[in-house]
């Protein structure tokens, strides 16, 4: 194979991006100087070599613990769960939330043979049963079936420790993605959560 | 209801069309495996975006072709539906915007189908029925489709967890199948309770003389608490039967274990009715589905004959002409492979030849 037609495949295995938008991302690439081109190659090295799981929230960073969790102006008493770490990003669009966050990794889905012990819940079990500083968790997975599951699993879990346990209110669009939903709806959604029963 | 434009691209041994649909509609002649059948289906994919004979998507496209492609207009509404193999992606427009949801599309077309093979409602086992309230129901109902692939997502998923032995993780899905489950069977008992009068009715205009009943019947694992399909007794049920479904390795009792129980003279049809009493129940259960499209959708469906009339006697095929001048006023699709098996109050419209997937005007 030809490096055009290496890239080419690597590029064909992103999220969203098929053969032939592959082909033409790659053409751009040859026209582009080779000083573009070594910046692009090493920003990739370094989300291998520098970027991390932070031990505290899960969200990828440079620094452990992350931006979020190192900085004191958040309240660290409320906590947003959310599936993946890139709904972090779309939660901070709002610009509405000033709590921290805990990234489960995914959700409830025996079809993917995904159980509740391969989500970060334990993890999350232990920052709330930690000194009783956390006053409220917002669950804030996806409004699909499985998003909602896996709220209601963590309620179960997060209940004997008497934390307030709050679910955001998803009339988000289609397939209740918050990756996919704008800053405004998602600061209704936060704004307007309720408290989980039992 | 009116179809007033066809196009399709390669679908099933259809290649290419791009038709005027005729007001009253028309008779498709041709010999059998020419494409009127497949002609019809092609219009019936508007109705639910699903073949209707329950073939998946890319059995639909032609051979060789990497998707098909399907059209119509319908009043002010024009509806279009393609599908690609490689990517198995379907896109679904209506009015010019691609539907995110494909039960925001359901229902914009009305049709009902008529077909010899409609006589496995009847004589068939219990997923041809359930399949048929299902249809009837998400066409009708426009909450019931997605309350629908909920029950059946719940099911899937748990069926998973029962498999990997886990039933803790099975029991995080009974909430959701629960609340799927009571709608559904709600929806289902309402709907037999409001036409199993009128199924009677039918039959006997048919030339069944004997009472015929249609019930709903809940699977097993429901015993002595038929009637009560509320989420907590579906709960319930799920916790009672845990141990034989991870046994099994499959969810044993829910909405998808029910049936239509459809009787004459209180006697299953299924297993003691003739072939006529079968093909007259399955006639019936077709002009409830479009008395049941025009009671809700405020329009009387299109009707798709796929070459049902040979095999009546003239006297079932005058009383079946009869109730569909009433039931189904609008156009009508005919296909048939002979002219001489059209009946003459059908035959007053436009007649085309259908061979290898080509139509002749
Ligand atoms: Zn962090």
């Amino acid at each position: 194979m030809s490096a055009i037609d290496d890239v080419a495949a690597e590029l064909a295995r992103l999220p969203g991006i098929g053969k032939k938008t592959a082909t033409r991302l790659t053409y751009f690439l040859l026209k582009q100087p080779r000083s573009a081109l070594e910046r692009l190659a090493e920003a990739i090295t370094a989300l291998g070599t520098r970027v991390a799981a932070c031990s505290v929230c899960g969200n990828w960073s440079d620094a452990d613990p992350c931006g979020i969790c190192a900085d004191a102006r958040r309240d660290a008493g409320l906590v947003c769960v959310v599936e993946e770490a890139s709904d972090i990003a779309a939660i901070e669009r709002s610009g509405e939330y000033r709590g921290v966050y805990h990234v489960l990794g995914g959700h409830v889905s025996p079809l993917d043979g995904i159980g509740p012990e391969d989500l970060r819940i334990d993890p999350l079990r232990a920052r709330v049963a930690n000194g009783g500083a956390v006053r409220e968790v917002i669950l804030a997975t996806n409004a699909s079936l499985e998003g909602e599951v896996t709220a209601t699993y963590v309620r179960g879990v997060l209940e004997p420790h008497g934390v307030k346990v709050s679910r955001i209110a998803l009339g988000l669009p289609v397939g209740g993605d918050l990756e996919y939903a704008d800053g405004l709806t998602i600061a209704r959604a936060l704004a307007a959560r309720r408290e989980m029963g039992s | 209801m009116r179809l007033s434009q066809l196009t399709v691209r390669q679908f099933r041994n259809l290649a290419s069309l791009d038709l005027e649909i005729p007001e009253p509609g028309v008779v498709i002649i041709g010999e059998n495996g020419q494409g009127k059948t497949n002609f019809l289906e092609a219009i019936y994919y508007l109705v639910l975006f699903r073949s209707l004979r329950g073939a998946k998507d890319r059995e639909l496209v032609r051979f060789g072709e990497p998707g098909f492609f399907v059209a119509a207009v319908a009043g002010a509404h024009r509806v279009t539906a393609g599908y690609e193999t490689a990517t198995r992606r379907k896109k679904v427009t209506l009015d010019g915007s691609e539907m995110s949801k494909l039960s925001e599309a359901v229902g914009t077309i009305l049709a009902v189908p008529f077909s010899p093979a409609d006589v496995s409602l009847v004589g068939g086992g219990p997923s041809a029925r359930r399949r048929y309230l299902d249809v009837v129901l998400s066409v009708s109902e426009p909450p019931y489709l997605g309350r629908l692939t909920e029950l059946k997502t719940a099911l899937k998923q748990r069926n998973a967890a029962l498999r990997r032995g886990r039933p803790e993780e099975a029991r995080a899905f009974d909430g959701p199948f629960a609340r799927a489950a009571e709608y559904v069977t709600a929806t289902r008992r309402r709907w037999v309770e409001r036409w199993h009068e009128r199924f009677r009715e039918l039959c006997r205009a048919l030339g069944e003389p004997s009472a015929a009943g249609l019930r709903y019947r809940t699977g097993e694992g429901t015993d002595g608490t038929e009637g009560t399909d509320d989420a907590d007794a579906w709960c319930r049920r799920l916790g009672a039967r845990m141990e034989r479904d991870l046994r099994q390795g499959v969810t044993t009792v829910g909405p998808h274990r029910d049936d239509l129980r459809l009787s004459l003279a209180g006697r299953d049809l299924r297993i003691y009715g003739s072939a006529g009493q079968q093909r007259t129940a399955a006639i019936a259960l077709r002009v409830i589905e479009a008395e049941t499209l025009a009671a809700t959708r405020g329009a009387a469906p299109i009707a798709l004959y796929d070459d049902v009339f040979a095999e009546l006697d003239e006297n079932r095929q005058a009383r079946l002409l009869e109730l569909i001048r009433e039931a189904l006023p609008g156009q009508a699709i005919v296909a048939a492979p002979r002219d001489s098996e059209v009946p003459a109050a059908l035959f007053d419209r436009p007649r085309w030849q259908v061979a290898g997937g080509r139509l002749d005007r």
